[in-house]
């Protein structure tokens, strides 16, 4: 216990007296943790964003995109693949037995205006139960129907933040009218918002309206996505071999693609996780360095204190007893630099949460602060035994 | 008498530039006994600090044996010679050699930091006793650069004894000390010697120094001339 006690002590003391240096050979060590700690809490909360992005779509989902999905999104992504689905699509699907609603998504961005003010929105352009797969619900007004859709009624139900941004509150909005395209539209619902987050913030910016109605926009009656809900889990893999094979009927196989939710959100993690790896691996670097910048000041120490080792040395310490006190040493200085980089990286991420669900997790905390003094051994390594090799006569007489 | 330390034909060569040797000790035998209070005596470059290192065991001799308690420690590891630093010599140097970032008493019990055996007393408690007796204990807190030359050097004697060891090595300990404090710090080695019967060797170049030992060994160009 004394032993351990001499040791911190000694190694305080250097570190009170080099105050500057000390901080700035911990900076090195500072630095490169919170890099690789930063990176991967935005790692972590882009496949959560993206995880929620998927889960606002409801559950026993497939969705049917056109192109083929295995060749990668590097053909301009599935929306903008070479076919295009039709009505007569969507009414084959909507007969399987199996399947409990389909939702055909033809989607374009334009101007949306009003009297004052204008935005550029998403339209979403769907039957009636796009609703229920985007999990929304009227705050004001009513949502539309599928009569509208059958009626092709100039109604659209749009987000809270649109509303608020064209007419100055959400409430104010309903009845209002809103141009698109030089086409007038009546609002006659706003959305619940989805509160706060990167998430909902499209949504509750987004313009929804029957499908037919759009075909003033969408002339060549596209659709250009299907999500599909089973009534059960259980019965995926059944609807997935249907629907494929009712695709198939006006399809060749590699001009579409099924994909379920969470082949979704597995793709798109891992190549998340690919891309997040390299990142972290380059923010490695930087710990790395931090390494070689303790090594360097452990042996400007190990020289300044030559006598005091020549000093231990006589009064009976062993060389393990030097080198554990020097490695003692460089691991509180990197674990010091370690920790300072965890806790700025907190401070960072709690001021960053309210706009990106970045997190850090026990893992990155573990393997932060493992590295750092695990750096303080490797880069300690090599003083500490210099020091503990210097003959005891040698070292005492040093000046 | 009972020899502690017994060297043999020691022999102490450094190897300097362009391969030319220079002789520090050659052929030298010596031997301590228990109880004896004795001055290594010589002129500067003589030799005398080198025969002081090797029988303290700070240094290794080209050749030649070296006997502690008659045991031959030739063959031992560095491991067991740090343990035999560390019990059986106290050292006391010209230039004190206290850790000033340690405290007066935390210099003192520092031995028993390293001591590998389990001590039958309290290092702490045993500090106190020490610094009572030579007049320091309202330093005990204090840092060595903070008290004089004549207390440091009472708190590197304390030092020394707190492994109670059978051997204190003193090199030229009042070369830094002024008339008056140099014969306190005599004084207090020879009453070391003669209540504790401790062995106590003291290397200087003063011959009022050597006076006031009982066994004078002279050495003059690495060789005892005179014992």
């Amino acid at each position: 216990m004394e032993y351990i006690i001499f040791t911190l002590k000694s190694a305080l003391f250097d570190f009170s007296r080099n105050k500057g240096r000390t901080f700035l050979t911990s900076l090195g060590i500072l630095i490169g943790v919170l890099a690789v700690v930063l990176l991967t809490a935005a790692g972590l909360g882009l496949r959560k964003y993206i995880q929620q992005q998927f889960e606002l779509l409801g559950s026993n989902l497939i969705t049917v995109l056109p192109g083929n999905i295995e060749e990668g999104f590097t053909s301009g992504g599935p929306a903008f693949g070479r076919i295009n689905f039709s009505e007569e699509d969507f009414q084959k699907l909507k007969r399987i037995r199996l399947i409990k609603t389909v939702v055909p998504l033809y989607s374009r961005s334009f101007t949306v205006s009003s009297a004052n003010d204008s935005k550029y929105s998403e339209v979403y352009a769907s039957t009636a139960d796009i609703f229920v797969a985007f999990n929304q619900k009227a705050e004001y007004g009513k949502l539309f129907t599928d009569r509208d859709v059958d009626k092709r009624s100039k109604t659209v139900v749009i987000g809270p933040k649109l509303g608020e941004k064209l007419f100055g509150s959400a409430k104010k909005a309903l009845g209002q009218a809103v141009k698109i395209e030089n086409q007038s539209f009546k609002v006659v619902g706003v959305t619940e918002s989805k509160g706060g987050g990167l998430t909902s913030q499209d949504l509750d910016n987004a313009v929804y309206m029957p499908y037919k109605t759009a075909y003033v926009f969408n002339t060549s009656k596209i659709m250009m996505a299907f999500y599909v809900q089973a009534r059960n889990e259980a019965d995926i893999p059944e609807m997935k071999r249907i629907v494929e094979k009712t695709m198939l009927e006006n399809f060749e196989e590699d001009e579409f693609s099924i994909v379920e939710q969470k082949d979704l959100i597995s793709t798109i993690s891992s190549i998340f996780s690919i891309v997040n790896t390299v990142l972290v691996a380059i923010a490695a670097i930087s710990l790395l360095v931090g390494g070689i910048g303790i090594m360097n000041i452990m042996y400007v120490t190990v020289t300044e204190r030559i006598k005091e080792i020549g000093i231990r040395r006589a009064l009976g310490a062993r060389k393990f007893d030097i080198l554990s006190q020097f490695l003692v040493e460089s691991i509180i200085l990197s674990l010091f630099g370690g920790l300072a980089g965890l806790l700025l990286a907190y401070i960072i991420v709690f001021f960053v949460q309210p706009l990106f669900p970045a997190y850090i997790d026990t893992f990155s905390v573990v393997l932060a602060l493992g590295v750092s003094s695990g750096i303080g051994i490797i880069f300690g390594v090599f003083p500490a035994k210099k020091a503990a090799d210097l003959s005891p006569i040698d070292a005492i007489r040093y000046e | 008498m009972t020899p502690i330390v017994r060297i043999e034909h020691i022999e102490k060569t450094y190897e300097l530039d362009d391969a030319v040797k220079f002789t520090a000790l050659s052929d030298v035998s010596l031997t301590l006994h228990k109880g004896e209070f004795s001055a290594l005596i010589g002129p500067s470059g003589s030799g005398k600090s080198t025969l002081m290192h090797i029988i303290g065991l700070l240094d290794k001799p080209t050749k030649g044996k070296i006997f502690i308690n008659e045991k031959d420690i030739s063959n031992f590891s560095d491991n067991e010679i740090s343990t035999l630093r560390n019990e059986f010599v106290g050292f006391v140097f010209q230039q004190f050699n206290l850790i000033n970032k340690l405290t007066v008493i935390e210099n003192i019990i520092l031995p028993t930091v390293y001591a590998r055996k389990d001590l039958a007393y309290d290092p702490v408690k045993k500090a106190h006793e020490i610094m009572e007796k030579f007049g320091i204990a309202e330093k005990a807190k204090s840092y060595p650069n903070r008290i004089s030359g004549g207390q440091q050097q009472r708190v590197a004697i304390a030092r020394s004894l707190i492994m109670s060891p059978s051997l204190i090595l003193a090199d030229e300990p009042t070369g830094n000390l002024d008339t008056k404090t140099g014969n306190e710090i005599m004084k207090l080695l020879k009453e070391l010697n003669e209540k504790e019967n401790i062995t106590v060797l003291i290397v200087t170049h003063e011959h009022d120094v050597a006076e006031k030992t009982k066994r004078k060994i002279h050495i003059v160009d690495g060789k005892i001339v005179k014992d």
